[in-house]
Order: C-alpha cells, then sequence, then structure tokens
C-alpha cells in the first residue's frame, strides 16, 4: 500500500481549475520529485496534501486513512509534515526557538501540566529541548542556534526551515523548492541532507527547479503541466519523454 | 522554568513583601495610595491587552469584558448576598464565558475583523448595562460594599484595597508568567509569528486563538470585580470604547513584545504622569491621542524597546532622515 495515495484530486479556483483528476501514489521511504513549469499546479498540489486548500473533487488517503478535507493541524498531527520556502520561519526568533516550536504536538503532558511546570512537564521539556540539539547538529547547523532567523543567509535558512519541520517528526517531509536561490556548493550539501532524511525512513516529496539535481536525488519524478499529470516514472525516462519536453520548451510550430 | 528562574521568583517575591510591607510607611497620603490602586488595576487591564496580543490578536474590548466582571460581582453581592470572595472568581468566569460565546464566532476571522469585532462588542455591552433595569440602567449599581473582611484583615480603607490589589496583581503575573513560559505561550507566540508555519506544527489556531480570549477575558473580569468594590458604584459610561484605546495605549507605551514589563511599566506611566502634569480631564484625550499617535510612528516597539533602538540606531533620529530623504 502507498504512503499517500491521491485518487481523482480536483481544485477548482473559481473558473480556474488548478489541478484536475490528478492521480498520484507516494511510496514508502522515497524521494518523490514533482516538477513541471510554472503554473503547473505543484504548489497548490502541496497546498492540498497539507490542508490548507479543501479539493474540489477527489480523495487524499493517507495511510490508509482518509484525510481530504481535513484542516491542517490535523493533517499535521498524522504525520505530514512540510518545509515552506525560505520566507515561513519565525524570523524573529532564534534558529532554537524556531525549531523548539516545531515540537509542539509532540509533548504528551497536557496543556495544564505544562501550565502548573509539573515534573512531568519539565523533564519532557528539558527532552524537548535536548532533541531540538539532536537535530540541529544532525542537520550540521548546531553552531548557528543563538541566531536569529532573520540574520541568516538565504541557505540557512531554507535548512532552518527543513529543521523545523523534522521536529514535528513526519513521515511523510514535503519539501517547497528547497534548493532555490541556492549556490552550487550549497545544494551539493542539501541533497546530501535530503538523501541522510530519507535513510532515516522519512518519505520525502520535493518540487523543485533545479533540474539537475532532481534528476540526480529523486527515485521517482511527476510531471505536472496545467494541472494534469503528463508523465511519471525513473528520471531517465522521464527526461527522455517528447511530452514532458514540450512542456518546458513549447511545440515548434510555435516557436 | 528551570531551577535559576524559581529561584528569581522567589527572590521577587521576598522583594515584593519587603515592599509591601513599607508601602504604609511610604506614603500616607490616601490620593497617592488611590493613584496606585489605580495604576495596579490599569496594569491588570494591560496585561490582558498583552496576553491576546501575545496569541496574535488585538482587541479594542477589554472594557467591555472589565464590566463584565464588575457588574457580575457588584450583583451577585448586592441582589445575591453573595461574599465578595465567592463573587471575585465567578465574575473571572462570567468573563470568560461570555469570551467564549462570542469568540466561537469573532474568532475565526482574526486581523482587522476581530478588532472592529472587539470595539463592536464593547459598545453593546455598555448599552445593555445600560438599558435593562437589572443591571441598574443608566444611573449604575450604587453602595456595593468593601470586600468581606477575612480574619483580622479588613479591605475598606484605601491602605486594605492597596494591598489586595497588589496581591490580585501579582497572582496574575504569576499565573501569566507561567503561561508564557508554558506549550500554550510557545503555540500562541508562534501563531502570532506566523500562523501559517504553526498551522502545519499542528498548533490548532481556532482552539488557541479562543483559549486567549478567554484568559485574557478572565484577567480583565478580575480587575472588574476588584474595581467595583473599590469604587463602590459602577455605570456604564465608566466602561466605554474609550477606556479600552487607553488599555492598548498602557501596553503599547511600555512596549508590546514585553507581554510582562510593558504593561506595567505603561500603565505606571499613563496613570502617574497626567496626575502631576495637572492636566486637565477636558484635553487630556488630546494629549493621551497625540501619545498614541507618536509611539506609532517614533517608537512603535514602545519605552521597553529603546535600549535595543540604541544600539542599532546610534543617531536614531539623523540615521532616519538619510534613510527616508528620498522616498
Amino acid at each position: 500500500m502507498p504512503l499517500l495515495e491521491v485518487r481523482k484530486l480536483t481544485k477548482h479556483f473559481g473558473g480556474l481549475s488548478a489541478i484536475t483528476e490528478l492521480d498520484l501514489d507516494i511510496l514508502n521511504s522515497e524521494i518523490l520529485g514533482i516538477i513541471g513549469p510554472n503554473g503547473a499546479g505543484k504548489s497548490t498540489l502541496f497546498n492540498l496534501i497539507c490542508g490548507f486548500y479543501a479539493p474540489t473533487q477527489g480523495r487524499v488517503t493517507f495511510e490508509g486513512e482518509n484525510i481530504t478535507g481535513l484542516k491542517a493541524h490535523r493533517i499535521a498531527r498524522l504525520g505530514i509534515g512540510r518545509a515552506f520556502q525560505a520566507t515561513t520561519l519565525f524570523m524573529k526568533l532564534s534558529v532554537f526557538n524556531n525549531v523548539f516550536n516545531g515540537f509542539h504536538m509532540n509533548y504528551k503532558e497536557g496543556a495544564w501540566k505544562s501550565f502548573l511546570h509539573t515534573p512531568g512537564a519539565r523533564r519532557e521539556e528539558k527532552e524537548a529541548r535536548q532533541k531540538v540539539l539532536e537535530i540541529l547538529e544532525f542537520m550540521g547547523v548546531a553552531e548557528l542556534k543563538d541566531q536569529i532567523c532573520h540574520n541568516l543567509p538565504h541557505g540557512h535558512q531554507k535548512i532552518v526551515g527543513v529543521c523545523i519541520a523534522l521536529a514535528t517528526q513526519p513521515k511523510l517531509l514535503l519539501l517547497d523548492e528547497p534548493l532555490t536561490g541556492m549556490h552550487s556548493e550549497e545544494t551539493s550539501k542539501m541533497l546530501e541532507l535530503i538523501e541522510k532524511i530519507r535513510e532515516r525512513g522519512i518519505t520525502i516529496v520535493l518540487v523543485e527547479h533545479n533540474m539537475d539535481a532532481v534528476m540526480r536525488l529523486c527515485h521517482r519524478i511527476v510531471v505536472l503541466n496545467h494541472g494534469r499529470k503528463i508523465a511519471e516514472g525513473l528520471p531517465k525516462e522521464v527526461s527522455g519523454n517528447p511530452e514532458v519536453i514540450e512542456a518546458y520548451l513549447g511545440r515548434e510550430e510555435e516557436g | 522554568m528551570n531551577r535559576m528562574s524559581v529561584k528569581k521568583i522567589l527572590v521577587g517575591l521576598a522583594g515584593v513583601c519587603v515592599v509591601l510591607g513599607l508601602l504604609p510607611q511610604l506614603t500616607d497620603s490616601p490620593y497617592m495610595m488611590h493613584l496606585l490602586v489605580m495604576s495596579c488595576i490599569n496594569i491588570m487591564l494591560g496585561l490582558s491587552f498583552s496576553l491576546l496580543f501575545s496569541a496574535g490578536l488585538v482587541t479594542i474590548g477589554a472594557a467591555g469584558f472589565w464590566a463584565i466582571g464588575a457588574y457580575t460581582s457588584a450583583l451577585l453581592v448586592t441582589r445575591l448576598d453573595f461574599s465578595y470572595w465567592a463573587a471575585l472568581p465567578l465574575s473571572g468566569l462570567a468573563a470568560a464565558f461570555v469570551a467564549l460565546v462570542v469568540g466561537l464566532v469573532i474568532v475565526r476571522t482574526p486581523g482587522v475583523a476581530f478588532i472592529i469585532q472587539t470595539m463592536v462588542i464593547n459598545m453593546i455591552l455598555v448599552q445593555v448595562f445600560g438599558h435593562f433595569e437589572v443591571f441598574g440602567s443608566w444611573a449604575g449599581i450604587l453602595d456595593i460594599p468593601s470586600p468581606n473582611p477575612i480574619g483580622p484583615l479588613v479591605f475598606t480603607g484605601k491602605v486594605g484595597s492597596c494591598y489586595l490589589v497588589i496581591v490580585l496583581l501579582l497572582l496574575n503575573i504569576l499565573a501569566f508568567y507561567a503561561l508564557y513560559t508554558s506549550r500554550v505561550g510557545r503555540a500562541w507566540s508562534a501563531i502570532r509569528l506566523n500562523a501559517r508555519l504553526a498551522e502545519t506544527l499542528g498548533v490548532d489556531l481556532f482552539r488557541y486563538r479562543l483559549a486567549a480570549f478567554m484568559i485574557s477575558s478572565a484577567g480583565a473580569g478580575l480587575a472588574g470585580s476588584f474595581y467595583a468594590h473599590y469604587f463602590q458604584s459602577l455605570e456604564p459610561g465608566m466602561f466605554s470604547v474609550f477606556k479600552s484605546i487607553y488599555v492598548q495605549i498602557y501596553s503599547i507605551l511600555g512596549g508590546l513584545n514585553f507581554y510582562i514589563a510593558g504593561p506595567v511599566l505603561g500603565s505606571l506611566i499613563m496613570t502617574f504622569v497626567p496626575e502631576f502634569l495637572r492636566v486637565s480631564k477636558e484635553i487630556e484625550p488630546i494629549v493621551t491621542g497625540a501619545i498614541l499617535v507618536g509611539l506609532v510612528i517614533f517608537l512603535p516597539g514602545g519605552i521597553l524597546s529603546l535600549p535595543e533602538r540604541m544600539r542599532s540606531f546610534p543617531v536614531p533620529f539623523l540615521r532616519r532622515k538619510k534613510e527616508t530623504r528620498f522616498s
């Protein structure tokens, strides 16, 4: 059984259909790349999966459970994490506190106990702080922990975004353009990190424009155009697909 | 809260006890005592505003929930012969309950819509209290007794009221501090800083916003209960939107990012300074309005943000001019 199943998913904005009858399977422990020209519906798809939009039609199933139309925080609780593009961080907080906030749903002690600062709640908080350091260590940004996110360079902000998502302990991690705006050194570091995350058993779906990186990293690739899936398969198969080339470069007669 | 901060709190409490003991020696002027009591009430209102702000919501309705607390307490004691000590928590609960009912609707639309709705609720409450006989109409409620004595402790005079309000204020501060350092406070700050991101971290925006609205209103309600029995009479005009705007200024003047120290500093300044300047009541709103406008333009972070600002802008005004000259 696939980890996440998307069936006949459709999303209209007024008269515009951003996603049309999309079928998609995400398999356990794979890295799936979603590519397509601008406006193909990649971001809409992410927003549908993580619950920011309710679909017009169709269904989304996660681990056999129907999650169509659930609110974002409910979907997050089921184990779907998301890293946004760089601008979505708690910019005014330190790196440490950014990741610490990510622990919100992993506390087992209730809010009341946390309010009363009972020994159990304090112990749990201490453990969470420890885990924050572990995550920062794992992602190689431990020395930045006291920096305010606002002051960080773009590449580091992206990594912090992924750290926050990791703090939620997801089973499925959605990465929205993790490589945009990075120079080649940062890019290869990020690719390494993504591979490391997958080795921990976390399934990864990423939307990305950097074709080189996608081809190198992803096990499978899905190509969207105008809200429809036009190709799916191994990187090699997809890159040779005439329809894909046409979607990116346009038909010859048009040029 | 780790051991360090527990120690800090104990030291703080000891310091407060010393101050409390010295207080009657400090001044014997009833006028100064009155100002101190009023500033404590204002601090509690400012704290309630700041708590809601910490969850990313802005209210211009604090005075409305203050009124609910005051009226609940006054009615329970004068009409139903409740003890003040039973009426006090009940008035906090009443304010929280009203916040729950209206919050179910208005918390769903944060932002400007929420601000306007809290303002309208405040107006409606004033009209309701003024319109109905049960609440004493526009004449209000008179002859509200002082809090019942507990053993040898009496709360009739200024000194007794002073002690009582300071204890209430400290409990309020302690409770809010515990909230801010708990995971609830962290979730609120996540919502305020980035609601979208908070949602993907599993924070239930609606529930946390509603909880903030209820707790903030309960704080204002408790302040109202004390106020009713201190002032011993109520009339709806005291609780107008105007007062809510003042409450907002207390928090903004002190510093919006300082959820406890901000309202404390702002309320003290806004209660004592106008009195010492002997500004007449007629022009006071003009001065206050000017302060608010000035704050928003020149010092949006409030007084407590000054040290940091000084560090980043050694010559603040020159620097500003340079930056904005061609814009």
